[in-house]
């Protein structure tokens, strides 16, 4: 397959994201900012130390990771919708002389491009306001977490814009599955917090694999293959799913 | 007014005309229950101006959405230039513009990158589509306007633009789907100028709601309505066609109107009349029965006698009926 039509619509999505990156790195970075410094600072003190570490480095990588694969679900959920419901221009690009393949590969490398560039922005940020450091090596095994997991949160975003017609529908998956699986896999608190029986089965969640197996990575160099394979085996899946629930769409 | 039974003639003799640029065999296309193209034929002769009419739900942007590719038929065949829809779909796409009937631009980019894209996307040098997006904007009036966004422009505009990105790629089968909908009558009319500008370049395949439209720009138009062609030809033989009743419109000078309707309306070439202040309206078997009506008429005081001439909308409201569809 040809990849001309997905790097003519990817550099598309980033000559937008280039004109409003100023306003989009204030919006994405105000969110994990504010989190960080209500829980990080002001709960501090009153929980001292979470698997050895201060409360605010305990969730300085979980909020780097949030941030990173939320910009990435956000933008292809919501560019896809928008593309396809209100511009039209999925189907400007589908009577070019380029296959659903590469329209649906491009959403998801602008998903994922968004979500890296907005993930090192607050990581920036929080590098530069807080204690919270980590060597520098430590960074090429967090990235392997977070490039997969980008990937993962990109393609599923693909896969509500194609299927959800409806804007506030986006919303109600955002709230009752996103957040809940971002929150709930000890992003802000460890897993050790969990009654003992449902652990295994929070451990299988995705997103588990990926802040448990990010945060180890950035603070302690650790890489957990488990963890890895799942984050990468999720993207995967999520992937071919992408394609094949968009193209069926289009073929609708 | 009556459509008598006709063999539609939509398959003439390949002898005396050029060559097809599309080609339709019986083309089916169902939704579960509901068959928006029930056994289409049709075929489009290369550099032709070709008109498709019907009602709402007649099936004509399901059409146009085979014949783009964004769709796939049940049944049946359709090429273009002689490309197999369901096989060839790539190679089609890089023959075919497509003038949707949603502006569809991008209101992030700019009127040139949104054609810059396109060029792109149709895998063209950036050389080559920078000179033609240059003589686009410049044919379509645009220049000035090259770098505004397309929600800044006035609906004329964005039409013109939209056309300009459907020709980036100098395509040599041009679908405009209702390109004129919604527009004033000034860029209506300069939406017809482009149109105009490009026969014998390219086929041009033009679904349209607006009757005078299709006069003004089509060399052959299509009816059809129920997912079936009901009618085919130029739009002189579409109206020699409506069955072959002739009306004309008989003004008196004096008050003798009521009394000659009168005589009018017994006579057995006389299909039906109307009167209205002064003037009598009849509608006549055939032109052959004037000379009757004139021998009837002899000692009236008679300030005019008149052909009316058919509107193509009289054959198009004959054909499909005068229901208001869903």
């Amino acid at each position: 397959m040809m990849l001309r039509g997905t790097l003519a619509i990817w550099l598309r999505d980033m000559l937008i994201l280039r004109r409003s990156i100023f306003s989009e790195l204030v919006a994405v970075v105000a969110y994990p900012l504010t989190m960080y410094l209500a829980f990080g600072i002001g709960m501090q003190s009153y929980i001292g130390l979470v698997d050895g570490n201060p409360y605010g480095l305990f969730i300085a990588p979980g909020l780097i990771t949030m941030t990173a694969v939320n910009a990435a679900y956000n933008e292809s959920v919501w560019s896809l919708w928008f593309h396809r419901r209100v511009q039209f221009t999925i189907e400007s690009y589908r009577v070019t002389p380029i296959s659903v393949s590469e329209i649906v590969i491009a959403k998801i490398f602008t998903g994922f491009t968004h979500g890296i560039i907005k993930g090192v922005a607050v990581g920036l940020v929080i590098f530069a306001i807080t204690p919270f450091r980590f060597p520098l090596e430590h960074l090429f095994y967090y990235l392997l977490f977070l490039i997969p997991a980008s990937a993962f949160f990109s393609c599923a975003g693909i896969i509500s814009g194609t299927v959800m017609d409806k804007p506030e529908t986006i919303g109600k998956v955002e709230a009752v599955l996103v957040m809940p699986l971002i929150f709930m896999s000890g992003l802000f608190f460890p897993l050790s917090s969990y009654p003992v029986d449902v652990i295994p089965w929070v451990k299988l969640l995705p997103t588990t694999a990926l802040f448990e197996g990010a945060r180890r990575a950035l603070v302690a160099g650790e890489i957990q293959p488990a963890y890895l394979l799942q984050v990468v085996l999720s993207a995967l899946i999520t992937f071919i799913a992408a394609v094949v629930i968009f193209r069926r769409k289009m073929s609708e | 007014m009556r459509w008598p039974p006709l063999a539609v003639p939509c398959m003439e003799s390949t002898d005396t005309m050029p060559a097809a640029a599309i080609v339709i065999r019986s083309l089916t296309k169902a939704y579960g229950g509901l068959t928006a193209l029930d056994h289409f034929d049709l075929e489009v002769a290369q550099g032709s101006i070709f008109g498709l009419l019907g009602p709402n739900g007649a099936g004509k942007t399901t059409l146009i959405r085979i014949l783009t590719t964004l769709m796939r038929q049940s049944s049946g065949t359709a090429a273009i230039e002689g490309l197999d829809t369901l096989r060839s779909g790539l190679e089609i796409r890089r023959l075919i513009g497509v003038v949707s009937q949603e502006n569809s631009l991008d209101r992030y980019l700019t009127a040139r990158e949104n054609l810059e894209l396109h060029a792109r996307l149709h895998g063209l040098g950036r050389r080559l589509y920078q000179e033609r997006i240059d003589a686009l904007l410049e044919l379509m009036g645009l220049s000035g306007r090259q770098n505004d966004f397309p929600d800044t422009f006035s609906g004329g505009m964005q039409r013109r633009l939209v056309i300009a990105r459907a020709l980036v790629h100098q395509p040599q089968v041009l679908f405009l789907d209702e390109p004129t909908t919604g527009l004033d009558p000034q860029s209506r009319r300069a939406v017809w100028e482009y149109v105009r500008s490009l026969a014998g370049s390219m086929t041009i395949f033009l679904t349209t709601h607006y009757l005078d439209e299709a006069e003004q720009l089509c060399n052959r138009i299509a009816i059809m309505d129920h997912g079936r062609l009901i009618a085919l030809g130029s739009t002189q033989e579409l109206k020699d066609r409506l069955s072959g009743t002739t009306v004309y419109e008989i003004e008196f000078a004096g008050n003798d109107a009521d009394q000659y309707a009168g005589l009018l309306g017994t006579m057995s070439c006389v299909v039906e009349i109307s009167r209205a202040e002064r003037s009598v309206t009849v509608t006549l078997e055939c032109w052959e029965c004037l000379a009757e009506i004139v021998t009837a008429l002899n000692g009236a005081s008679i300030r005019r006698i008149a052909l009316k001439e058919r509107t193509l909308e009289e054959v198009f409201i004959s054909l499909t009926g005068e229901m208001v569809r869903e």
